[in-house]
């Protein structure tokens, strides 16, 4: 049972400044799953999850207490590089970000980093653009501009740009929200698809979208995490009245 | 009175109050055109502008200006090189990597820098710059034109630095996030994805600090030695086209000649710094619009 678990949270509480953000969470996400985190807006979900990658370090005046376990190690010790945890730790953001480059140059940011020869470079770019179910779309335009992607291309490019670094874990913070319909079923499709190899984290504001696609649901509000299931006992049975509630649409 | 007449009267105000600027530009340009081509009746464009010997007094006068224009080009490119690296460094350090004490303070200072009088910078040329330069090189003089360079440089460093910082901070706070998502560090950001969406903005600051530069009149008057001729190496002395202007206009008799002439380099100069802001214009629309996409 234990050996399934990838990242575990330990009574963290994250303050930004003097205001306190998330309040004594503990709980664990587990290996080749999708966890979901819903709750409405300001409720810490997206704070949580860029916990995990150390991306919060990036902002002036915030706190972590506690501690955040991934692979049997605290990533939060004195000791860690939050380089390292960000090159194991994928991430795609709300709005797609691909970088003012090539379609190619974009996939290969992240290797070059690693310094990487450029034989391996050209397999791993088709390998991920492939995973992304990007390449058939841009196999003849890899010297093109990404920004002339549509916003669903460009957001697949950027799952394909965080697969380039072979990560463990992929976070996503609403990643279909500045999405189309078609595009999103295309990333949701996706998702199912990487599950197998990944484990997948996932803010989401689409209840449906969290029913349809995780196996786990943790539900937050204000700071707290009110509840944390099984998605189907989640939207079907949950145990607390808020989370009823807040699925159902009586509050949110 | 109606709204809408009300509307009708702003908007002409406003359209004579921007035209009152307009055409008294038009006009000081126009009379530099009128004071200046006259010249080219006595002498010929190719003779003026490639001669090599500049004896307006003479008798027979000689107006050939390559010499003022090489003064003019080589300072101001000296002072390029040694303003841009150290502008565009300021600038990343502000914008990227200072804690917010430190970036207050240097930004102020950079900004004080932008308000000293030419003149003053002019005189510490003269009396801090020169008799160091002359003392350690064993030169004749220390007016000359690494001197007026690296005045120029001072003057130069808070165009670029403050226009630079502004373009990095335009660079999108989500191209940083997805650099450091893929394990990216600092100075990885800064030098492969900041900097290239940058680079236009940049290389605005860069030709606009180049034309405050060309057009500078008082430092060059006063530290750049006043030699009307072609420099053999950067330890000569200069005479850039303001300088001469400057020096000059004061005792050509009105209408003559050499008065001619000094326009007429007025108009060389105006033709160079246009060049600079047009270039600098390009630069910034031509990436703007492709989105930098083969960057």
């Amino acid at each position: 049972m234990d050996s399934d678990i990838i990242i575990k949270l330990n009574k963290v509480n994250f303050y930004y400044g003097q205001s306190r953000a998330l309040t004594d969470i503990t709980m664990n996400f587990r290996k080749n799953k999708v966890s979901a985190l819903i709750g409405p807006s300001g409720c810490g979900k997206s704070t949580l999850l860029r916990l995990l990658n150390r991306m919060n370090d990036l902002i002036d005046g915030t706190r972590i207490e506690g501690e955040i376990f991934f692979e049997e190690k605290n990533i939060y010790a004195k000791d860690v590089d939050p380089v390292e945890i960000r090159r194991k730790v994928g991430m795609v953001f709300q709005k797609p970000n691909p970088f003012p480059k090539t379609i190619y140059n974009n996939i290969a940011y992240g290797p070059k980093l690693t310094s990487m020869n450029t034989d391996d470079l050209d397999t791993l770019v088709e390998q991920s653009l492939k995973q992304a179910v990007l390449w058939d779309e841009v196999k003849d335009i890899l010297n093109k501009s990404a920004m002339n992607l549509s916003g669903g291309q460009q957001q697949r490019l950027c799952i394909a740009r965080a697969l380039a670094m072979k990560p463990d874990i992929l976070l996503m913070d609403e990643p279909t929200s500045a999405l189309d319909p078609i595009s999103t079923a295309k990333i949701e499709e996706l998702i199912e698809e990487l599950k197998k190899n990944y484990t997948i984290i996932i803010v989401t504001h689409n209840m449906q979208q969290a029913a349809r696609i995780s196996d786990e649901t943790a539900f937050f509000y204000l700071g707290n995490m009110v509840e944390y299931n099984k998605t189907e006992k989640i939207f079907t049975n949950p145990d607390v009245k808020h989370t009823e509630e807040y699925i159902t649409g009586r509050f949110g | 009175m109606t709204r809408q007449t009300k509307e009708i009267i702003i908007k002409y105000v406003f359209f004579t109050f921007s035209l009152v600027s307009i055409i008294v530009l038009g006009l000081i340009v126009f009379s530099l055109f009128r004071e200046g081509l006259p010249i080219f009746g006595k002498v010929s464009v190719k003779d003026f502008l490639l001669g090599m010997e500049w004896y307006p007094t003479s008798d027979p006068p000689s107006f050939g200006i390559f010499p003022l224009i090489i003064g003019s080009l080589i300072v101001t490119v000296l002072a390029t090189i040694i303003a841009v690296p150290l502008g565009v460094m300021a600038a990343i350090y502000i914008s990227e990597i200072a804690p917010q004490a430190i970036k207050e303070i240097l930004k102020s200072v950079i900004e004080l820098l932008a308000g000293l009088p030419s003149v003053v910078l002019g005189f510490f040329g003269m009396v801090v710059v020169a008799p160091w330069l002359q003392d350690t090189f064993d030169l004749p003089t220390g007016l000359n034109i690494i001197n007026a360079s690296m005045i120029l440089a001072i003057m130069a460093i808070p165009t670029i630095s403050s226009l630079s910082e502004d373009a990095l901070y335009a660079v999108p706070r989500e191209f940083k996030e997805a650099s450091y998502a893929l394990g990216a560090t600092k100075f990885e950001t800064i030098t492969r994805v900041i900097i290239p969406s940058a680079l236009s903005g940049i290389s605005t600051a860069v030709m606009l600090g180049m034309a405050r530069v060309i057009g500078e009149t008082m430092v060059v008057l006063m530290v750049a030695g006043g030699a009307a001729a072609i420099p053999g190496s950067i330890f000569d002395s200069v005479r850039p086209m303001p300088a001469s202007i400057a020096a000059e206009m004061g005792e050509a008799p009105f209408r003559s000649a050499h008065y001619q002439a000094l326009f007429a380099i007025g108009i060389v100069l105006f033709f160079l710094t246009l060049f600079f802001n047009l270039v600098a214009d390009y630069v910034s629309h031509k990436f703007r619009q492709v989105g930098s996409g083969t960057l």
